[in-house]
């Protein structure tokens, strides 16, 4: 069972990347367009350096600006779940915020925050990441079990520690999924919204612009194991915290 | 330094006074005009059809919802404000465990929220989960223990708080009929000689005879209290008390009671 869990995901890989270079090979694809594996890899492994740097600076980007989404999301949420009135003052902003084209604003937010600075970096994964959050919060919350919230409220819990004891516990599962669903998006905001301020999104940039197969597609490679190990690392934590929820120990089958 | 229980004399008289209590929610009616007092340290249950205002009766009580009109004093203040001074601990229908907690966590809760009401009477919990036998069980999750362990939980959730009156919601109407036999005996165990104040709403017939000192009949919606049954057997209730001649009697005067309510 445990072989399986691990062999599986490696044969996978195996068949999709064969298919990938035999592909390519077969269609003589120009590198721009599609560059083979092996030669990504052999790219990045002659600037090791480089690319484990712009990897460290793109993360960085992404859980940052992550990490600040979350913060602003609990407190949005909690409020949005507590209060009608935030609730549908918020929607409309929060819709609006999920529905406008990231890439059509990068421009002006950069030019705002400063080109070479990470600021409109961090920013920008923030702003985009806070929908996904914030109505998870908010519905986690609202689901909190009545039972017990009548049982706090039988001894006049306060606010907060409704909100501490209960709540925010509550919307726990609903905000690992968003989280599962923001880091993806927090990585591919972070690589467009990159440019000046470093990371593979600066590498990609100047890939593309001055049309380098090679060096895009070692690029797109290293976001790609970027968004890997990040997924494996959610995982690791929700499996700490979450230990105790349904979906951390139900057995498929 | 561990706290030592200190023998202060158990106050006397009446714990609930309801004068003339009304409830309505809109224009639906659930409580009609209650008037009923409950002395201290005695065990009172209600039992009436499903949807008579049982359990608005007991929120009403705890403090969860205000009069519509009349009076609900508990320990001598209003319900509002004897809640506000953890005056009564609750016990729900569903033990409301949190998952995230351990039984341990689980059973300090009700302590660990809103302490500058805390009591000098609150018990270990600890002790407690001990004396209901899940002392081998203190860092298990709740989805790690049967229905009747959680309710067992939820009960020394209550008791560990010390309140004068506990005000329980059909505590046992979930469990299968062994475990309910075992949680009656239980409960008698840990509340007789306590000076604990109960208020228990059931379904149960015999549940209500095996545990009380009253039985209060309701009416259906909207409630009103159609018999108040004295309950004489004799404490502590011991384990074969259903084989009775006088359980099975008081049995059938509560059911009685109950069908003539529900024409009434």
């Amino acid at each position: 069972m445990i072989r399986t869990r691990f062999i599986a995901p490696v044969v996978g890989l195996v068949v999709f990347f064969g298919a990938w270079e035999a592909l390519v090979r077969a269609f003589d694809v120009q590198p721009f367009v599609l560059e083979t594996p092996s030669r990504i890899v052999r790219y990045i492994a002659k600037f090791p350096d480089d690319y484990f740097s712009a990897a460290l600076t793109t993360m960085r980007h992404a859980a940052l600006g992550f990490a600040i989404s979350v913060l602003v999301a609990i407190a949005v949420g909690a409020a949005m779940a507590a209060w009608d009135f935030m609730e549908q003052a918020t929607q409309p902003i929060l819709t609006l915020i999920a529905v406008t084209p990231f890439a059509a604003y990068i421009a002006s937010v950069k030019i705002g925050f400063g080109i070479f600075s990470d600021k409109p970096v961090v920013f920008i994964v923030a702003l985009v990441s806070l929908p996904a959050f914030a109505f998870a919060t908010a519905d986690g919350m609202r689901g909190a079990d009545a039972s017990s919230r009548e049982l706090l409220a039988s001894v006049d819990a306060s606010g907060w520690e409704v909100f501490w004891h209960l709540r925010l516990p509550s919307a726990l599962p609903s905000l690992f999924t968003a989280a599962k669903y923001n880091t993806g998006l927090a990585l591919v905001v972070a690589y467009l919204a990159e440019g000046g301020a470093g990371g593979l999104g600066k590498i990609g940039a100047r890939a593309v612009a001055g049309n380098q197969g090679d060096r895009l597609w070692a690029a797109i490679l290293s976001m790609a194991v970027l968004g890997t190990i990040s997924l494996v690392l959610l995982n690791v934590l929700q499996r700490a915290v979450m230990g105790w929820h349904v979906s951390q120990r139900t057995q498929r089958g | 330094m561990p706290r030592t229980p200190t023998l202060a004399p158990m106050p006397t008289g009446n714990i609930v006074s309801l004068r003339a209590l009304r409830k309505s929610f809109g224009a639906l009616e659930t409580i009609a005009g209650i008037d009923l007092e409950i002395e201290r340290g005695s065990f009172v249950s209600v039992i009436g059809p499903s949807g008579c205002g049982k359990s608005t009766l007991l929120r009403v009580v705890a403090g969860l919802e205000p009069p519509s009109s009349g009076e609900a004093l508990v320990n001598g203040e209003p319900a509002g404000d004897a809640r506000r001074h953890k005056q009564v601990a609750m016990v729900p229908q569903h033990p409301g465990l949190l998952p995230w907690r351990t039984v341990r966590a689980n059973a300090r809760l009700l302590l660990d929220v809103n302490r500058k009401a805390n009591g000098p009477t609150t018990s270990d919990p600890l002790d407690l989960l001990e004396r209901v036998g899940l002392g081998s069980f203190l860092d298990s999750r709740p989805h790690q223990l049967s229905g009747g362990m959680q309710q067992r939980v939820a009960l020394v959730r209550a008791l560990a708080l010390g309140a004068p009156l506990l005000a329980m919601d059909e505590p046992l109407a979930a469990l299968d009929e062994i475990t309910r036999s075992e949680m009656r005996g239980l409960l008698n165990q840990l509340v007789e000689g306590r000076g604990v104040t109960t208020l228990f709403v059931t379904h149960s017939i015999s549940e209500a005879v095996a545990l009380s000192d009253r039985v209060l009949v309701s009416s259906p919606r909207p409630a009103r209290i159609v018999a108040d049954i004295a309950i004489d057997l004799a404490r502590p209730r011991r384990g074969g008390l259903d084989d009775e001649p006088g359980f099975f009697e008081l049995c059938t005067q509560v059911r009685h009671a109950l069908l003539q309510g529900a024409h009434a």
